[in-house]
């Protein structure tokens, strides 16, 4: 009987429900100002969904009872039950940014309830224009976030720092998280599938990410498949860039007039060796699913020349996300995947160099010498042959090969199960899989070749080489982990508990070999021909391959929050590392924060959030080498061609090597009113035990170095973010941020780095670091104005009477050399404004540091007008003296590099609903007085990484450049 | 729940495969732990690989003839050459100005590095003794080559470390030091506790001829350089030992002076340019690319283009050019000149004035001028002229002699194979003479070997000779051979004003400590003075 009556109310539901189904509801979406275009409206529990069109209206098919809801990306989503009527209109709040959610580690939290320094970018604060590298979407954007990229070469990799420097020698660029994948590569994302960036600064926030979370922690989140039917979208861009700014050398004729070699030619090599370059983008997306299932694929083009010729390249790029669920709804499945394709010309820096030093009046062809000159053992181009690095730039750029090849492959899979109502587990597998093969080819009339490790390519001497590099690495990451709700009343809790396992390895190898018979083809690809095969040792030869970096930790987490107001969060890691010496493997980083909104407390009129927070925790940091606590040895034969031959040891052994420790506390304070808000940090940080390659006595370890947990640096900042609504149609934000680090404790007082180089001035250290003062001294002698004899005369620093400024005296207690400037800029300023007019928006984004200075290396080797340099050119800035003859380093060639630019500025039109238009204008300009080719800070030195260095400009630069950009977006 | 269970066990069976890793770093493309002497296969011509190899490889990779180690902080400091700034290259924050002027400072980087060049040397060597397994022949080579290398440190700095391998970081004094090396040569040659000769059958070391090893005669050789210089480290004169070291030596050695019937071939001849000789006789073979048999070689460090990298004098010393005269795979660096007052210290008949010095208009491969562009003077063509107009800021860019003793041959490497002596027959007789003539406070007792020396290098004899005599020729014969600031000191001459330079002060004859291992090590003190 039961079972009947069960039967009854189901068919009878059925009917009544079947009777209702034709009802179609309509209405329009919109916001406080107008429409919103895009806005999702979907039958809960169903796969019927759809977009509001431009004007926000909407149309679906609905019965009574359904539940819809209506969405869009920042606004609060409402839920109408349908009854009987036809027309829902609907009005969206925007979405309190209080209760914005932010994706944090393993989980996500609103933001009223962060009690760390988190910040999160979403894709339209983001920097626009034709952005290449995903990091630059975020420059200037986040305070206390450096993201730096000096010049304009389309292949070089970005700077990122977060909070200033926090360990020496170790990794210092934060860790990346994508879409919950811990260390995965920024160059697998195309930056226009970015949906936002979540920022964690403190070590409070970081710590859940135990010894990779020292140098902070970006957090990426990729665009995710919508509802309904399929939604085309195509964005394009095509872009026109040329060099901003060059190096003042001399024309031909002040170069004759000062006692030049005269070659009888006028030429401009930088002119010669650069041009206007063409980008073009071009993106395709299309989302879709029906609220259960959905999915966003995309496929990405870019096609980029850099301004120097032979420099660029093309990459493809796909991205398949894609969600379904199951068993109930209770297990959501999440499944991604991507993969890059990318072909790039690196082209010759060095030929930049060369053409700001090459004498301006030799001529490019070897027809054009003004004496007999063999010109076809150069390729038809005329050398000054016999002199110290001096190349002709066109020959180096025009006949060379340098071309790589990247292959990035990411795929992962997302488990989660709502076991209960308050208990979810998550699992997740990710795996991801990078190649790089670079192949450089000296073509066989080629003078100039990069290095002098191996035979190399020398015209007419060696005719040509090939170099041949490849690396690859894999990275597998499994993770399980669960959550557990409780809710009363007044309180909110949720345990987060897990364990993670990650595994990395890494290989590479690299050949090159030369000397090939004639110029009939590209010898690379006929390598069996090169004479050094017959020459023992002539081939270069090496390979390596990592052992497994295999990373083990078990993680646990509490948010509480108390009536609403009061946050508390703590979280653990215990985390072990293959990289570090037996007996100190493991680490254990603790973090806790709290904080409590005011605002409803004192019941303060028109001020929604009021919420100041402290925040505490511990984080470690890995090597960025294997092995360093074991001994290393080398391999010499021993000669006579004979096969005997040992090992020599090259680093000793330390089996005590442990975990770098970062402690940081944090102070903040988040403010939100009608239409201003404002978040300040201010923190203070202690890197201990870093881990660096120190000298150690030779007569007992039998050799000078081995590495150690030597030293602490500590450093504090603060960081400002004020965003204010000026008019309903103008926003304006901006953000500062300033940070300072000292040296507490170092191997000795003070050490000394950042060698210039050949020629003549090796052994010529221009940075500093001592005990007790601030990292980033540019350390030198003082030029007093005046010359004698060609030479600049210093300043007795120190007034005591003797003058002592050889360099082998820098460290001496009198020696006359001063602090000449810091390295790292004192603030930093991202200030970003909107204006809408009508169809119109205005983006302008600018951008400045200051209180850096930069070592003009460019003017200290090549602007003294030395005697036996005839045949290069000086460089010419308003800051040379014509009296200065010997090149020395000094003060004069430090300048303060202070600038304030229009980095960004986008003007854009929404054309008609399914079309945007934009102009963008990347560098439109730059306030500096820096005589270089780039003001931006260099955080290290560029030659070799050392974070101890920064400050230096070098000479192998790659000039930057000003773009232009058209942009069209349209929806299908 | 039960679909549940299932999936959490699942899950859970997932999560299990991936723990409980044991986080064990085995190293794969690095070398972490020595097999030098595991018996890898032996070959070549006295030398290849045998238990040794490791502690020979140690010499050659203690500095020996490249730039910026002991040859140079050994040469530059002395009379017979100098890196001069020439305009905008090789100032480098004045370490070769203040090598050549007698001011160099605790940081000086040179300084360091020869330091630390000469230990990790000897630990390779320590590792040899107490791993390897050798036998007592070898392990006496292995020990008279710790001695020698102990002995660079204490003629260089004075005060060092004894690294006998038990790990202590002791200073010791000179003398202590002196006597330690002392010992091990004399238990390496069978004598016991003093010096005596007929201790010498109770040795482990052989008396053949092995340019690549040691045997007695390259123990005594060292030691009588030892004994040579003793009062200089010590105090107390030792010259009757030295010239019986040396003179057994000269007596009983299967050795013979490069005289005029030695002669090979010369590997640097242009066909193009008929004064290049086409063969190097006498003196100039010992230095050749092709030195390996030469007689008078008592023991020679080797080296190899290909298998024994090290030697680059071409690139230390030849003008940029000057890559076209040879086809040098690389160019060189413009940089090791010779000093004019050395230079015309020598006849002009000397041979070995010829095989010393690369000199005058320079020729590319097919006899045509090389250039220089860029120099100073208004004729652009290269011509290394004898004076240098100055050190420092604009030395001209062909001044000075160039260092041509190792001579270098056609399409030359960034590699020499030029074998470098350590104890040559030469030196042994100029060891000899001197220690005789000192112990019998006899100059002319020095006459007939030196004589001998010139008349091999064609050069009259001479009549009579005094201590400055001695040392001059002794400068000839022993140029670009490491030797000069050792018997400069001796002959108290050290600290005289040459060319660019003015007198230095007293201390100034040993080098001080490095400032790094003083930080390193603070048993440490530094040398007076510094």
């Amino acid at each position: 009987m039961k079972l009947n009556l069960l039967k009854l109310s189901l068919a009878f539901t059925i009917a009544f429900s079947g009777m209702l189904s034709a009802q179609q509801v309509s209405g329009n979406v919109s916001d406080e100002t107008g429409p919103l275009p895009g806005a999702t409206v979907v039958v809960q529990g169903t796969t019927t969904g759809v977009v509001a069109d431009f004007d926000g209206n909407y149309s679906i098919s609905a019965s009574a009872g359904d539940v819809l809801v209506f969405s869009y990306v920042g606004y609060t989503a409402q839920e109408i039950t349908v009854g009987n009527q036809n027309t829902i209109d609907i009005v969206l709040q925007s979405s309190n940014e209080l209760e914005e959610v932010l994706v944090t580690g393993y989980g996500s939290q609103q933001q009223k309830e962060i009690t760390s320094a988190v910040t999160s970018i979403s894709a339209e604060e983001f920097n626009q224009g034709a952005i290449n590298d995903a990091s630059q979407l975020l420059q200037g954007k986040v305070a206390g976030l450096q993201i730096y990229n000096r010049g304009g070469d389309p292949n070089a990799g970005t700077v990122i720092r977060l909070r200033g420097l926090s360990s020496l020698g170790a990794n210092i660029s934060p860790l990346v998280v994508i879409d919950g994948v811990v260390g995965a590569s920024l160059n697998n994302v195309d930056p226009s599938d970015i949906e936002s960036y979540t920022v964690l600064k403190d070590a409070s926030a970081a710590a859940i990410y135990g010894s990779r979370g020292s140098s902070g922690v970006i957090i990426v989140t990729t665009k995710s498949g919508g509802v309904g039917a399929a939604q085309l979208t195509y964005s394009g861009q095509l872009s026109s860039s040329s060099i901003l700014n060059q190096i003042d050398t001399m024309s031909p004729q002040e170069f004759i007039a000062s006692g030049g070699r005269d070659l009888s030619s006028q030429t401009d090599w930088l002119d010669e060796v650069t041009r206007d370059a063409f980008t073009q983008i071009h993106n395709v997306s299309a989302t879709g699913g029906n609220g259960k299932t959905n999915y966003r694929v995309s496929a990405n083009l870019r096609e980029a020349e850099g301004i120097l010729l032979n420099s660029g390249f093309d990459q493809f790029n796909t991205r398949l996300n894609f969600s379904t669920t199951a068993l109930d709804d209770r297990l959501k499945i999440d499944f991604n995947t991507s993969f890059t394709q990318r072909d790039q010309k690196n082209g010759f820096k060095e030929s930049m160099r060369y053409a700001t030093l090459y004498n301006p009046t030799a001529p490019v062809y070897a027809v054009d010498a003004p004496y007999a000159f063999n010109g076809a053992q150069f390729g038809g181009y005329y050398e000054t042959l016999g002199l110290f690095d001096s190349y002709n730039p066109v020959s180096i750029i025009k006949q060379n090969l340098n071309n790589g090849e990247r292959r990035e492959l990411n795929y992962g899979i997302n488990l989660t199960y709502d076991v209960s109502d308050n208990i979810t587990a998550y699992f997740r597998s990710a795996r991801q899989s990078s190649d790089y093969a670079n192949r450089v080819y000296f073509r066989t009339t080629s003078l100039w070749n990069s290095s002098n490790d191996y035979g190399g390519a020398d015209s007419p001497v060696r005719k040509g080489a090939a170099e041949f590099y490849e690396n690859n690495s894999e990275f597998q990451l499994n993770e399980l982990y669960g959550s557990w709700k409780k809710s009363t009343d007044d309180m909110n809790l949720v345990v987060t508990a897990g364990y993670s396992y990650q595994k990395e390895n890494y290989n590479e190898a690299f050949f090159a070999l030369g000397d090939f018979p004639g110029d009939e083809i590209d010898y690379i690809d006929a390598i069996e021909y090169s004479q050094d095969l017959l020459n023992a040792g002539n081939v270069i030869a090496n390979s390596g391959r990592n052992p497994d970096t295999e990373i083990d930790a078990f993680f646990a987490r509490v948010n509480l929050t108390w009536n609403n107001n009061f946050f508390l969060n703590a979280s653990i890691r215990r985390e072990g590392s293959t990289r570090l010496g037996a007996d100190n493997r493991y680490g254990t980083f603790p973090a806790i924060s709290m904080g409590a909104d005011l605002a409803p407390i004192l019941g303060l009129s028109g001020v929604q959030q009021l919420k100041p927070r402290i925040s505490y925790g511990v984080t470690g940091n890995l090597p960025g080498q294997v092995g360093l606590s074991q001994e290393i040895r080398g391999w010499s034969w021993g000669g006579g061609g004979s096969a005997g031959g040992s090992t020599n040891l090259l680093r000793a052994a330390n089996p005590d090597l442990k975990w770098e420790e970062k402690t940081e506390l944090n102070f903040g304070i988040d403010l939100t009113m009608d239409r201003l808000s404002a978040t300040l940090d201010i923190y203070e940080q202690t890197s201990k035990d870093f881990i660096i390659n120190r000298v150690v006595d030779a007569a007992v370890y039998g050799f000078d170095r081995r590495f150690e947990n030597a030293g602490q640096l500590s450093s504090n900042g603060f960081e400002l973010s004020v965003n204010y609504d000026v008019t309903d149609n103008y926003n304006t934000g901006i953000v500062l941020s300033s940070n300072k680090v000292v040296l507490d404790e170092y191997v000795q007082d003070s050490d000394k780095f950042g060698n210039l180089g050949a020629p003549g001035q090796n052994s010529t250290w221009v940075t500093r670091v001592k005990v007790g003062e601030q990292v980033g001294q540019i350390w030198g002698p003082v030029w007093d104005g005046s010359v004698t004899n060609g030479s600049q005369n210093f300043k007795d620093v120190n007034g005591d009477g003797e003058l002592v400024v050889g360099q082998n005296n820098a460290l001496d207690d009198n020696v006359d050399f001063d602090v000449l400037g810091s390295g790292i800029p004192d603030l930093e300023i991202g200030w970003s404004n909107q204006i809408t007019i009508g169809d119109y928006t205005i983006n302008a984004f600018f951008r400045g540091a200051f209180g850096h200075s930069l070592v003009n290396t460019f003017r200290a080797f090549y602007e003294p007008r030395v005697g036996s340099q005839k045949s290069y050119n000086y460089v010419n800035t308003e800051l040379a003296n014509p009296e200065i003859k010997n090149a020395n380093f000094s003060s004069l060639y430090v300048e303060e590099a202070d600038f304030f630019k229009l980095d960004n500025l986008t003007i854009s039109r929404q054309v008609n609903d399914n079309m945007n238009l934009s102009l963008n204008v990347q560098n439109a300009f730059v306030i500096t007085d820096y005589t270089g080719s780039d003001p931006e800070p260099a955080l290290f030195d560029l030659l070799d990484g050392n974070p101890l260095a920064p400050g230096i400009d070098r000479r192998n630069s790659y000039y930057s450049a000003r773009s232009f950009t058209l942009g069209i977006n349209y929806k299908f | 729940m039960k679909t549940i269970n299932k999936i959490i066990l699942g899950i859970g069976l997932i999560g299990i495969t991936y723990s409980c890793t044991d986080l064990e770093e085995e190293l794969l493309g690095d070398l972490t732990s020595d097999f030098s002497l595991e018996g890898i296969s032996t070959g070549g011509s006295g030398g290849g690989g045998d238990a040794l190899t490791g502690v020979f490889n140690a010499v050659r990779n203690a500095g020996t003839a490249n730039h910026g180690g002991y040859f140079s902080v050994q040469s530059v400091s002395s009379d017979e050459m100098a890196i001069t700034q020439k305009g905008g290259d090789w100032y480098d924050g004045g370490i070769w100005l203040e090598m050549h002027r007698h001011t160099f400072t605790p940081a000086n980087g040179p300084v360091t590095g020869t330091w630390s060049q000469q230990y990790g040397s000897i630990a390779e060597v320590n590792n040899a003794i107490s791993n390897a397994g050798l036998d007592a022949n070898q392990m006496a080579q292995a020990k008279v080559v710790r001695a020698y290398l102990h002995w660079r440190l204490m003629d260089l700095y004075g005060n060092i470390v004894i690294a006998d391998g038990s790990g202590s970081s002791n200073q010791s004094s000179r003398s202590a030091v002196f006597n330690w090396v002392e010992g091990e040569l004399l238990s390496a040659l069978g004598m016991g506790s003093s010096f005596d000769l007929s201790g010498l059958s109770n040795s482990s070391l052989g008396t053949n001829d092995v340019k690549y090893r040691i045997n007695q005669y390259s123990a005594l050789g060292i030691l009588a350089k030892l004994y040579l210089n003793a009062e200089v480290y010590t105090g107390t004169e030792r010259y009757s030992d030295a010239a019986a070291a040396a003179g057994h030596i000269i007596d009983n050695g299967p050795y013979s002076l490069s005289d005029s019937g030695i002669s090979v071939p010369n590997l640097g001849k242009r066909p193009a340019v008929s004064s290049d000789p086409d063969n190097l006789v006498g003196y100039a073979a010992i230095f050749a690319p092709n030195n390996e048999n030469n007689p008078e070689i008592i023991w020679s460090v080797e080296y190899d283009e290909a298998t024994a990298g090290g030697m680059n004098f071409h690139h230390m010393t030849l003008h940029y050019a000057s890559q076209y005269t040879w086809n040098f795979e690389a160019q060189p660096w413009n940089g090791y000149v010779a000093l004019e007052e050395f230079v015309n210290s020598y006849e002009a008949g000397d041979d070995r004035r010829k095989a010393n010095f690369i000199a005058g208009p320079q020729l590319d491969y097919g006899g045509n001028a090389l250039v220089d562009l860029a120099s100073d003077s208004p004729t652009p063509e290269i011509v290394y002229s004898i004076g240098i107009n100055e050190l420092e800021p604009n030395g001209a860019r062909t001044g000075g002699y160039r260092l041509g003793k190792f001579a270098f041959k056609q399409f030359a490497r960034p590699n020499l194979d030029n074998d470098y002596p350590i104890v040559r027959l030469g030196d042994v007789h100029l060891m000899h003479a001197e220690a005789t003539a000192r112990a019998a406070g006899n100059w002319a007792l020095a006459l007939p070997e030196v004589n001998a020396i010139r008349a091999r290098a064609n050069v009259s004899a001479l009549s009579s000779l005094t201590a400055e005599q001695f040392l001059a020729e002794r400068g000839r014969e022993m140029f670009q051979e490491a030797s000069r600031r050792t018997d400069l000191i001796r002959f108290g001459k050290w600290n005289d004003s040459w060319w660019e330079k003015t007198n230095s002060d007293a201390y100034r004859t040993v080098f001080p400590i490095p400032s790094e291992q003083l930080t390193a090590n603070s048993s440490l003190s530094q040398n007076t003075g510094y």
